[in-house]
């Protein structure tokens, strides 16, 4: 972590700065007597007040007290952390002291805008925010940003429309990209598609010429027909394995000329036209793959070599050819794996696979499709001749709590765009049913193309089909439903059913999850970071999403995405280094349970899998992938693990200061920067007042809280004790923290309950940034109930619990 | 009743918190859920042949509060607990569950259909839901079948009382 200073074995000499910030502090506070008070506390040495500290004058002062009076540790009581912690860290840097060695008291935000009718108390608890900082601030340590180098290459792992517009944007922005494509060609499912709602131009017209893009770009490298075998490493650094399978074609020699296709005896169901179509043993999926080398399929091949006759001199088939393994180092990796087409053969009502005229959406996307294998011709499997009439029926497995509960998002809008089709094909010729439950159309253009396909006339019936019967003598099909505008059950004989069938997690999206170390939501999508500002970042720094594999998208939104997550990844490529805020985990391999028994916790409950544990080995934290929630520490049981900035050590200094004096009298919070800490700050900003009895000590994450720190709140004789978290399920800005919090604190509050403690005495709870109100609200309510108990009971209380408490915390006063 | 359920709805019959009451209730915990995509209508051997019953409708009236014209309605009475609907419900809604519980609110305020009460009073007058004619025992003895089994009304009346059944199929409708 760098060189340590030398700064560190010196006595501590604190400068404490007190802000006037015109009146909203020195209106309501004493700042005389905050001044007098701060000169009598341990290792302080200079104090000056200010009018306005953050502006040039007032660092000025800063800079010029720890010059003259060679301070070496800093606090400014004055506005919140949140606020102007990063420019006072700035100013101690400026004159060569470490930003780590600065802590700031928020005097503002937390007293004199939250007390202003009670101006002595409010003094009070500035005296001790003060004192608490004055407390850390001796045990603070000098702190090095750490720096990982940066390989400027990407990986995007699946050549769809997502990945392919990533791999575009990144090659065209000068960066070296991998495009590893599971399948034979690049190009996903449009490649599939006949035309693109709501435009109805041709899908491969405006894909083809992209995917030529993508295949002659300098800065990219298709890896196709290829699997993703293991990634190692952390932002930056990863390194990357890939297996590549044999084409049993060498990709250099081979030309695309098709002249061994045109020999090849043998066909085989091409899995492209959703097997309607067949394709020859030695060939290509469809006409325009990128890249265009041809590959055997061993399965069908019966080896008589009539293709290496053909391809003559040019020498590109070898049937001897093995998987190549390939090694990669990259610096980002951005995941568009895509997504599957539920089949549903396991559902007896719709009679898919039983009744020949019942298909899904995407085999009519074949059927239809000039290039496909009825060259355009929409045509039943029983007879092969044209339909009259078609029913098309929507949610088949999504929005089912049986199957994928989720709304698959594009099926309404292909949906139109079949009927559309059908009757620009057929026009009266074939009468159209669509059996839907919600018709959705949201966004730009398509709620117009919902109007053109009412205009056509198209029967749309508002409800969902419960049953298909077929007629056994015409193979017609009986789909019953209710009619629920009506309030009828209806019944419709069609010739042919087109099922608009849930799209569905990637086969195989589990292996890449866990090869990733990113997660799956419920759905077995890929989770994003932030739901709402990280919709693009995996949990794991410098993994990206693009397209589907996070969440079903329509093809402009897989492009824009696409295009996201390249300038996601480039946040990271264009930077030789990559910093790290050094709050980071650090693990004493001294103290670590793990080398002599088998233990792991820490790994377990890290939200982001950046712990190492081996079997008979210190766990070691792997600093480029930890984020500095803390939880690690509080979880440990042998307290081998310090969060850096936030140790144990200035955590209990913080709070024997803040209950020093009439503990009984006080609510000490540990609250959480994100949330509860915002929550408290917005409180002081909005005026709302509370009584100023609360102590609060401003943690990363919720999940940092030890127990024994609630433990030792108690042992000191704390009126109350306050835990603040963002809200559960996802508000966490570490993915789970506050979940490891909850289920640390359920099992400690029975426990005190039984000791005899008040429950009212020992609370959590969860108060977002916006909550101001809730969280004045809170405090009030918390303060009328530690009056409603009253002092005597409290001290009472107190006195039964110290015993037992101080041998609970025994083993933390050896260290 | 039908002529009264295609009366427009006015504000006041709208009892919002009736949802609730029902959701609290064993088997009608997932009412909510509903989002009126007919699947039970479609599948009802009932609904196929009535003109008025439509469970989709009984779950969409419970949901909006229409609480009278739900417990007054004589549709409610049709449902035959086949549990099809519950069995095909995408969103698992427990309908023929939902039925029952509305059923059961309806008879604590007497709204059941006569013939549903007379047949309980023949079960706690004989502890048969069908009094069966002294002819046909006649019948079962000249062709030698054995007598049939007696039923035991006294403990049935007993039960049918503790749990409060009987004082409902006495209450006069609303």
């Amino acid at each position: 972590m760098g060189a340590e200073k030398k700064i560190e074995v010196e006595e501590p000499r604190i400068g404490v700065f007190v802000c006037h910030c015109g009146l909203n502090i020195a209106g309501v506070l004493d700042i005389k007597e905050l001044l007098e008070y701060s000169k009598t506390l341990p290792n302080v040495v200079y104090v000056k007040d200010n009018r306005y500290t953050c502006a040039d004058p007032g660092q000025e002062e800063i800079r010029k007290g720890i010059k003259e009076h060679k301070l070496n540790r800093v606090i400014v009581a004055a506005c919140s952390p949140r606020m102007h912690e990063p420019t006072f860290r700035r100013t101690v840097s400026d004159v060569n002291l470490n930003a780590f060695l600065f802590e700031m008291a928020n005097i503002r935000e937390f007293s004199s805008w939250c007390h202003p009718s009670t101006p002595q108390e409010a003094t009070e608890k500035a005296k001790d925010l003060i004192k608490m900082a004055v407390a850390k601030a001796r045990l603070l340590k000098p702190l090095q940003t750490i720096e990982v180098p940066v390989t400027n290459k990407a990986l995007v792992v699946g050549g769809g429309i997502a990945g392919m517009n990533t791999a575009l944007d990144l090659a065209e922005m000068g960066f070296k990209v991998y495009l590893l494509e599971k399948g034979e060609s690049i190009g996903g499912h449009m490649a599939q598609l006949d035309k693109t709602f709501p435009t109805l131009d041709c899908s491969i017209c405006i894909e083809g010429p992209k995917m030529v893009d993508v295949g002659r770009h300098p800065n990219i490298k298709i890896i196709a027909n290829a699997d993703l075998q293991s990634v190692s490493g952390f932002i930056g650094n990863f390194k990357v394995k890939i297996r590549k399978n044999p084409r049993f074609v060498i990709a250099e020699n081979c030309t695309g000329c098709g002249e061994c296709k045109e020999v090849c005896p043998i066909e085989y169901p091409n899995e492209w036209d959703m097997n309607l179509g067949v394709r020859k043993a030695i060939s290509v999926p469809f006409d325009q793959a990128v890249p265009l080398v041809y590959t055997i399929n061993k399965d069908y091949c019966i080896e008589c070599f009539k293709c290496v006759d053909a391809c003559g001199a040019r020498q590109a088939i070898n049937f001897e050819q093995q998987p190549e393994e390939i090694e990669l180092d990259v610096g980002a990796i951005v995941v568009a794996t895509g997504y599957d087409v539920y089949m549903p053969y396991d559902n007896p009502l719709l009679g898919y696979g039983k009744y020949a005229n019942v298909i899904t959406s995407l085999e009519f996307e074949r059927l239809i499709l000039a290039a496909g294998p009825t060259g355009g011709k929409v045509v039943r499997a029983s007879d092969g001749h044209k339909p009259h009439s078609v029913a098309f029926i929507q949610c088949v497995g999504s929005r089912d709590k049986n199957k994928y509960p989720y709304c698959s998002n594009f099926c309404c809008m292909y949906t139109l765009k079949h009927v559309v089709q059908l009757k620009e094909k057929y026009k009266q010729d074939v009468e159209i049913y669509v059996f839907y439950m919600d018709m959705r159309s949201n966004f730009k253009g398509y709620e117009e193309f919902y109007d053109r396909a009412r205009e056509a006339g198209v029967n749309f019936v508002r409800g969902r089909v419960s049953k298909i019967l077929e007629v056994p003598e015409t193979k017609n099909l009986l789909i019953s439903a209710e009619d629920s505008l009506l309030g009828q059950p209806i019944e419709i004989e069609a010739e042919m059913v087109v099922l608009a069938t849930a799209a569905i997690p990637k086969k195989g999206a589990d292996e890449i999850a866990r090869i990733l170390n990113v997660t799956r939501g419920a759905d077995g999508f890929f989770m994003e970071s932030h739901p709402k500002l990280k919709p693009i970042d995996a949990p794991t720094d410098g993994v990206f999403f693009a397209g589907a594999c996070q969440g079903l998208k329509d093809i402009p939104y897989s492009v824009s995405q696409g295009s996201g997550a390249a300038s996601r990844a480039a946040t990271v490529l264009s930077k030789p280094k990559w910093k790290i805020e050094p709050i980071v985990s650090v693990i004493d391999p001294a103290k670590c349970r793990n080398v002599n028994s088998k233990c792991g916790i820490c790994a377990e409950r890290c939200p982001y899998g950046s712990i190492k544990v081996e079997e008979k080995k210190a766990a070691e934290v792997i600093t480029a992938m930890c984020h500095g929630c803390g939880t690690c520490v509080a979880e440990c049981p042998a307290d081998a693990i310090t969060q850096m900035h936030f140790t144990d050590a200035q955590i209990f200094a913080q709070i024997r200061a803040a209950l020093e004096t009439n503990p009984q009298d006080k609510i000490l919070a540990f609250l959480c920067n994100w949330c509860s800490y915002a929550g408290a700050d917005l409180a002081g900003t909005s005026r709302f007042e509370y009584p100023p009895i609360i102590r609060p000590i401003r943690v990363m994450c919720s999940g940092r809280v030890d127990r024994d720190f609630i433990l030792e709140a108690l042992r000191l004789g704390a009126g109350m004790v306050l835990v603040g978290a963002c809200h559960l399920p996802y508000d966490c800005h570490y993915i789970s923290g506050n979940w490891k919090m909850k289920a640390r604190m359920d099992a400690l509050a029975p426990m005190l309950q039984k000791l005899g403690l008040s429950p009212e005495r020992f609370r959590v709870e969860y108060v977002s940034a916006a909550e101001g109100v809730r969280f004045a609200e809170l405090i009030r309510e918390m303060t009328a109930q530690l009056n409603a108990l009253g002092k005597d009971k409290i001290k009472m209380e107190n006195e039964k619990l110290r015993p037992i408490l101080e041998n609970m915390l025994k083993r933390k006063e050896k260290k | 009743m039908a002529e009264k359920e295609k009366e427009r709805i006015k504000a006041s019959e709208i009892d919002p918190k009736f949802k609730y009451e029902i959701a609290k209730m064993h088997g009608g915990e997932k009412l909510m859920r509903c989002f009126q995509c007919g699947t039970c209508t479609s599948d009802c051997p009932v609904a196929r042949f009535s003109e008025t019953y439509r469970p989709r409708q009984i779950i969409r009236m419970t949901q909006l509060g229409l609480k009278d014209r739900v417990l007054n309605s004589d549709t409610l009475w049709l449902c035959a607990s086949c549990f099809t609907c519950t069995d095909r419900c995408p969103q698992d809604v427990e309908v023929a569950s939902v039925i029952r519980v509305l059923r059961n609110l309806a008879a604590e305020r007497g709204c059941i259909p006569q013939v549903f009460k007379e047949q309980a009073a023949s079960i706690l007058a004989s502890g048969y839901a069908y009094k069966i004619p002294d002819l046909r025992i006649k019948k079962r003895e000249s062709v030698g079948l054995p007598p049939l089994p007696r039923g035991n009304p006294e403990s049935i009346r007993k039960t049918l009382c503790n749990v409060g059944f009987a004082k409902h199929i006495e209450k006069k409708g609303e």
